[in-house]
Formats: structure tokens, sequence, C-alpha cells
């Protein structure tokens, strides 16, 4: 289905808006269906998620953790003496986190599904100051660059003979703080460079910028955004209600 | 004695129809200084991520010191081999030169007092005690090429591969690198050199691969065992 990168936009913000005001496990799974059913009308390969989720893995798992131990109320599940270790109502909220974290990670991949050049025509066509659109676009190209230079990072660590699984915690901990400021300051340094090419090539010289391509919404866009915009709007109503 | 063994390994990129290395099959010696050279975007720097374990072959296997690579973690063949990347800010990591040649060292539990000498001689050899103090991504890239070459020969390790070494050297720090790596040929460690310097090649490689297109074209050998046909 060809639409709009604007109305993929509304899409994702109706999900993520769901997703946060949701706060049990059976809602946000239905939220989650809707979102792989519209990951692939836009023929996104739903088992590529696993991919983009496997870097939060410790991210949900330890606040699964913090959630089941901090959430008490219900049945006792898991307990130390009689101290309540873990609850059903722990659980519940817990298992709410993990879901409300996959279901705006799943709804964002469908700003994939367009080019980055379309992500900030479509901002700018919404009258969004162009500095602005290129700075969101220019920061969602950099997480990926921030990520394989922590990879690499780490790779070159252990390249020179540190095994990191089997250093004590306190170590790993001593290393990954040495290597935090060092790191910063190469993203900055990055970061400077990028904005010096970026001037080279004549960014801002001119105070209006023109457009070799328009996006044109079509009458399939207006209908997926009214009825998405509605449907969403409902449901919060209800859920507060 | 065969160091490294590759036998009949390909790979291929994700998403890529067409291999990046296919039918490789290399034996590298351990007192052995080799040289692989090609055309850009042949798969030299891949073939060289291949023996260190950062990319895993599609197909065939690799052997280190007769076993298969992939019983060696990452942290075990980083001591075994030495490798220097392309770019070298991708191995620059620590907050100053110094700590950068020391990291290995300091972390693998070193005494204090040899890691300041091995830091004091490769910082005296590569001319970079001026810059002990300096941030390693400030340097210029001739200084982080050296940086890079020195934090991975403090680590002593017993073979080398080294991705293009010699770019942003001048001929005289080119000529102390060459000093440097015949040296540690002499006490019986090998390397792969990957570079585009012919002369440099010329002047160190015992043997010389040639590589088109994901393949080995050819190799220009001393040794006769050292390269076989797929």
């Amino acid at each position: 289905m060809k639409l709009d990168p604007r109305t993929k936009m509304v899409m994702v913000i109706c999900l993520s808006c769901l997703a946060l005001i949701y706060s049990t496990p059976g809602r946000l799974l239905l939220v989650l269906a809707a979102t792989i059913v519209l990951l692939l009308i836009f023929r996104f390969d739903p088992s590529t998620v696993w991919g983009y989720l496997k870097p939060f893995l410790s991210l949900m798992l330890m606040l699964f953790i913090i959630q089941c131990i901090f959430s008490p109320g219900g049945k006792v599940l898991l307990s130390i003496g009689p101290v309540p270790l873990i609850t059903y109502n722990g659980l519940l909220v817990g298992s709410s986190i993990i879901l409300r974290i996959i279901v705006v990670i799943a709804a964002a991949l469908l700003l994939t599904t367009f080019s980055s050049r379309d992500f900030v025509l479509g901002l700018v066509q919404w009258k969004v100051p162009y500095e602005l659109a290129f700075m969101v676009f220019i920061a969602l190209r950099f997480l990926p660059v921030f990520r394989e230079e922590m990879i690499n990072v780490i790779t070159a660590i252990q390249l020179r003979g540190i095994e990191l699984k089997k250093v004590p915690w306190g170590q790993k901990l001593t290393i990954y703080r040495q290597l935090f400021f060092p790191l910063i300051y190469g993203m900055m340094q990055k970061a400077q460079q990028l904005a010096m090419a970026m001037e080279n090539r004549g960014f801002r010289a001119y105070p209006q910028r023109t457009y070799l391509r328009r996006l044109n919404f079509i009458l399939a866009d207006y209908v997926v955004m009214l009825l998405s915009s509605a449907a969403t709007l409902m449901l919060i109503f209800l859920q507060i209600t | 004695m065969t160091y490294l063994e590759l036998r009949q390994v390909a790979f291929y990129y994700p998403r890529k129809m067409k291999p990046a290395l296919t039918g490789i099959n290399l034996k590298f010696e351990k007192e052995e200084i080799t040289a692989i050279t090609g055309p850009n975007g042949c798969g030299k720097t891949t073939l060289t991520k291949l023996m260190i374990g950062v990319l895993r072959a599609t197909e065939g296997e690799i052997y280190l010191a007769g076993s298969p690579l992939t019983n060696y973690s990452l942290g075990e063949i980083g001591r075994r081999i030495g490798y220097v990347f392309q770019k070298p800010d991708l191995q620059l990591f620590c907050s100053t030169v110094a700590e950068e040649v020391g990291f290995g060292l300091n972390n693998r539990g070193y005494d204090p007092e040899t890691v300041k000498e091995k830091i004091k001689f490769y910082l005296d050899y590569f001319e970079l005690t001026g810059y002990q103090n300096a941030f390693p991504l400030n340097l210029s890239q001739g200084e982080k090429e050296r940086l890079a070459i020195a934090a991975v020969l403090a680590n002593e390790p017993e073979f080398l591969i080294l991705d293009e070494p010699t770019i942003g050297l001048d001929a005289f720090r080119k000529k102390l690198l060459e000093n440097y790596l015949k040296k540690i040929a002499r006490l019986g460690r090998g390397m792969i050199l990957i570079s585009h310097d012919e002369s440099f090649v010329n002047r160190l490689a015992e043997r010389v691969v040639i590589m088109a297109d994901g393949r080995i074209q050819g190799c220009n050998e001393r040794k006769e065992s050292a390269c076989y046909e797929a």
C-alpha cells in the first residue's frame, strides 16, 4: 500500500499514544497485533523486528525485574520469608512495560518503510522549519552510528586480548567508565565535522529552500489519517473515563 | 608450521547475492611475512576480519594453531593475533595516548612497572612521547596510525595483521615501521600486511597474495606449500 510518509507518521503517533495510555497486557497485546498487521500491510518483514528488539533485551529484562519487585499487590507468587518478592500485580506491570517498549519500537519501524529524504520533506511540508527537520533526520541517522561505534570499541577491546565476558564486574565497570568520555567526545567531534561539511556545502546559505519533489496526499491518506486519529482519540477517551 | 589456515572459505554480506569472498584456500606460517594486495573492494579487509573472528565465514573453515577459529573467543584471538584496523579511529578508545598503549597490558594484570616501561618504549619508538597525555582522536592521521600500531605491538602478540599500515606515514616513519616489523619477524612472529604500497610490500613480504573480485588470483611465493589452488 502506497501512502504518504506523513500518514505513516500519524499512524506511528497514534500507536505510540495507545501504547502509553494502556497499562494492561491484554490491551497492549491488541495494539501490538495492530502494529504487526500494519507492518505486514506495508511489506515490512515482521521477523526482522526481533533484530531491532535484541539490543533492548537487557534493558527490558531489567525493567521487568524492577517492576516485578517494586509493584506489589495481588497474590504473592514468590517471597523471601515475610517479604513478598514477586506478586501477581508486579508481573502484570512488568509485562505491560515490556509490551509497551515492543509496541513503540515496532511502530517506529513503520518510519523505515520510506526514505529519510521523504521524512524531512514530510516534516517541512507540515511547516516544521527545515533546520529542525534536518536535525531530527541527523539524530535518527546518528543513532545507528553511535551503536556501531560502541560495537567497534567493544570489538577493539577484545582484540587487545581482554575477555570481557570473564572480566569481573568491578573491572568491567571501570573499563566502561573509562570508555564513556572518549566515546562521547568522539561523537561530538564527528558532529562538529559534519556541521563543517554541511556549511561547506551551503547549508542555510540562503533563507529560501527549493525542492525538486513535493509530497501529495491522496484520498487514502485522508481516510487513513482521519480514521486512525479518530479511533485513537476515542480509545483514549474510553480509557480515561 | 601452519599457524593460520583457510579452507574453502566463502563469505556473503547480509542481503547480498554476490559473495564478498569465495573459494579462499590459504595457509600462513608463524614465521612468515605475507602481503595481500589487490584493487579496492576485492575483499582484502573482509578476509582479515574473518581471520580474527570479527566476521564468521559463511562457508568453509578457518583454523588457528590447528583448532577451528570458532573454538576461540575474540579475547583469545586478540591475545594471539594483533590486528591494526584500516581506520585507526576505530581502535582508539582511551582518554590519553599513554593509556591507549598500556590498555591491554593493564587489564591483563601485568605489573605496573612493566606496563610503564613498555609504554615508554613504544611511545619513544613511534615518536609519540610528546603526545602521551593527548586525546588519541585529536592526533593527526599519521600519528593515529602510529599509535594504533604501537598499542597493538605493546601486547606482543604471536602474529600480526596490519591493514594498510603505511597510510598516513611519511617516508621516515615508514622506514621505522619497516625496521620494527623486520625486527619482530626475526623473533619468529609472522604477519600479514594488506597494502597498496608496492615498495613497502616488496621490501618486507616473503610472499604476495594477489586478490581480485573476492578470489585469490595468484601467489607470488617463495615457499611452495604456502598457497594452494581451490
